[in-house]
């Protein structure tokens, strides 16, 4: 079985980069969505969810990805992806998230367009 | 023509149960060389229509694996539940847009089964509901 952790491992102005291991099911996508409030909240305008080490998200994580979403988009921040799984990523095209999230093959790719971001 | 490998699995009702199924597959995949990520979708279907069956359904789960060991290896899976019952034609499909700003945010789970698989057939009365999918190599 899959543990699931969590890791915030930058933090860098308005910008961090969540490390995300494991299965992100309705526990994993509660820890994901408390950890990106409370970034938002602290001032985070840019979060990077960075999937490598994580290979199955079922639809209860999926909606409560949604919720980190929808609160990004509220503040008007970004909200990223890199390293996803070619199923992960086939999972996000199906549901259409590039039309609101960036999605990145590695983070050094996406740490270099978000720092243009902002 | 070899023999179908097959496994019959019934569900325990414990947190990530559908990940037993799911694993299940992967290795009976796995066995008759159904490539890598074929197998990541198939695997992620497998725990979509699991979970349904234990959140909705009612009485045992139980899964049903055939790996065809074809010159194209192949996969079909069945889900069967003893709950209620639902008509898939009443499931709306999700849409991105809409869910951003509703306030309940799940309901992709059959979309991402009928997206990810080949094949898909529901046949749900109350007392019995069965997902048969297929998913053949290289398929979509």
């Amino acid at each position: 079985m899959e543990t699931f952790e969590l890791r915030t491992v930058q933090r860098q102005g308005e910008l961090a980069v969540l490390e995300v291991a494991g299965y992100i099911n309705n526990e994993g996508g509660e820890a994901i969505a408390s950890e990106a409030r409370a970034l938002l909240d602290g001032g985070c305008r840019t979060l990077l969810l960075d999937l490598h080490a994580t290979r199955i998200i079922n639809s209860i994580g999926i909606s409560l990805l949604l919720e980190v979403l929808e609160r990004t988009l509220e503040v008007k921040g970004t909200l990223a992806f890199c390293c996803l799984t070619p199923s992960i990523a086939k999972t996000f095209q199906i549901m259409g998230l590039g039309q609101y999230a960036r999605l990145f093959p590695d983070r050094a790719s996406a740490l270099a367009e978000l720092a243009q971001v902002r | 023509m070899a023999e179908p490998m097959r496994q019959r699995l019934v569900l325990p009702r414990v947190a990530r149960a559908e990940l037993i199924a799911g694993d299940a597959v992967e290795e009976l995949g796995r066995r008759v060389g159904v490539p890598r990520d074929t197998l990541a979708e198939v695997k992620l279907a497998v725990v979509e229509a699991c979970l349904n069956a234990l959140e909705y359904g009612g009485g045992e789960v139980e899964v049903e694996l055939v790996a065809h060991r074809d010159e194209a290896p192949w996969l079909e899976v069945a889900v069967v539940d003893h709950g209620p019952g639902f008509n898939p034609e009443d499931q709306p499909r999700p849409v991105l847009a809409a869910k951003l700003h509703a306030l309940r945010k799940r309901g992709w789970g059959l979309e991402l089964i009928r997206r990810l698989m080949d094949e898909v057939e529901i046949t749900s009365r109350p007392g019995l509901t069965r997902i048969r999918m297929i998913r053949r190599t290289g398929g979509q």
